[in-house]
């Protein structure tokens, strides 16, 4: 089964076709996958500033993490199960959309780097490593994590 | 100082996006009535309605048709971008909100004193507000008559007031205590109230501005009820009410 029959099975499915059929729910859906970007956003914000130097300073980058992780891992399931669902219903739009590949890949990066490499940065605190190593992993995390955001903006524009 | 500073700041935007629009619009300032029949993009019928709403109308008729208007409707990417600083800075704004929101429910950092959350982070609200109400502007000012009269647009902007006046009445109110809560790991009730107050407010003005996209209820989409054309100070045609 190719990639583009996965789609076009997806587009399919009964889920596809109600959001599709209904005037409303793709709207829905859509606005609470904003929200969980939200989150996520200051999520992400809080320790990627904390990196740089910003925002709570007096705290460790370590402990912002533990505080902003239920936050992050939460909102990030809510724009899953919500992205999947917009995905569903307009799946074969997607395939032939670079934006959402764009987004995608951003996405895939942004998770692998946040739970990796920024967790080892953190975790090693400002003992270990020098400041510009912070910067530049907070650096990354907001350019990747802003692909995301920025490319699922620009799959709704044509 | 806080507050003071966001009022401050939100009006300078406001008065500036005033002053553009009026220079703009002031050449057609003479000749309103025909401006509204000729406008092209958006049913307007202003005949028998009289006052400030008209007026408003009015207004915001001959401002889709100042060239700032236009240009940015018309633009291949402007709109596309602005919408998109937009987004982005929802994130700064809305997700650094909603931490201090959470810290003021006593949901996160809660070994965190609330000043400190609050002179750390609150400066970048600040910050993403200003840009939120920038782009917000721009966005306005491409489509400003559908906009004004669009239904999520107007709830948005009434929660908007109410979410103000929740910062103001925290600002004021209990916060000025605050040396006497700052490092409970669950603040006293009424700065939680004020928390869950803001968090519902934001929540609801991300989804009615997400909303506003869409055309259901618009002036130009006739038959509605007419609570929708009530709400929307939308007075259809004969020929549109049935």
């Amino acid at each position: 089964m190719s990639l583009l029959n996965f789609f076009q099975w997806c587009e399919q499915s009964g889920i596809g076709d109600t959001i599709r059929r209904s005037s409303w729910l793709f709207p829905v859906i859509e606005a609470i996958h904003l929200l969980g970007l939200g989150v996520i956003g200051g999520a992400v914000l809080v320790v990627d500033l904390r990196l740089l130097g910003l925002g709570l300073r007096r705290q460790s980058a370590a402990q912002l993490a533990r505080d902003a992780q239920p936050w992050l891992l939460g909102s990030l399931l809510l724009m899953v199960i919500t992205g999947g669902l917009l995905f569903l219903s307009e799946a074969i739009k997607l395939y032939y959309h670079e934006a959402f590949w764009f987004k995608m890949s951003s996405l895939f990066l942004a998770i692998v780097f946040t739970f990796t490499i920024q967790r080892k940065v953190i975790m090693a605190g400002e003992t270990q490593l020098r400041p510009v190593w912070s910067k530049i992993v907070a650096v990354v995390s907001v350019l990747l994590w802003s692909g995301v955001g920025l490319g699922g903006r620009w799959i709704g524009f044509s | 100082m806080q507050i003071r500073l966001l009022t401050l700041l939100s009006a300078m935007v406001l008065a500036l996006c005033y002053g553009v629009t009026a220079r703009t619009a002031a050449p057609n300032w003479g000749d309103a009535g025909h401006q509204i029949l000729v406008s092209s993009t958006v049913t307007l019928q202003a005949t028998p309605s009289h006052g400030i709403g008209s007026a408003l109308l009015a207004f915001f008729s001959r401002l889709g048709d100042s060239t700032w208007s236009t240009g940015l409707h018309e633009s291949r990417y402007a709109y596309d971008l602005i919408e998109s600083v937009h987004v982005w800075t929802l994130c700064l704004f809305f997700g650094l909100a909603v931490l201090f929101d959470l810290r003021l429910l006593g949901w996160t950092m809660r070994r965190v004193p609330v000043s400190e959350v609050a002179s750390r982070l609150l400066p970048w609200t600040v910050v993403g507000f200003i840009s939120m109400v920038t782009s917000g502007t721009l966005l306005f000012l491409a489509i400003p008559l559908r906009s004004y009269q669009n239904i999520f647009f107007r709830t948005k902007m009434v929660m908007l007031l109410l979410a103000g006046l929740n910062v103001w009445i925290f600002h004021s109110g209990v916060y000025r205590r605050v040396a006497t809560w700052d490092v409970a790991r669950v603040p006293p009730r009424a700065a939680r109230v004020a928390g869950g107050l803001s968090l519902a407010l934001w929540v609801c003005i991300v989804l009615s501005g997400r909303m506003i996209a869409y055309n259901w209820f618009d002036c130009d989409r006739q038959p509605q009820r007419p609570i929708v054309n009530f709400l929307t100070s939308c007075v259809p045609t004969q020929s549109e009410e049935h």
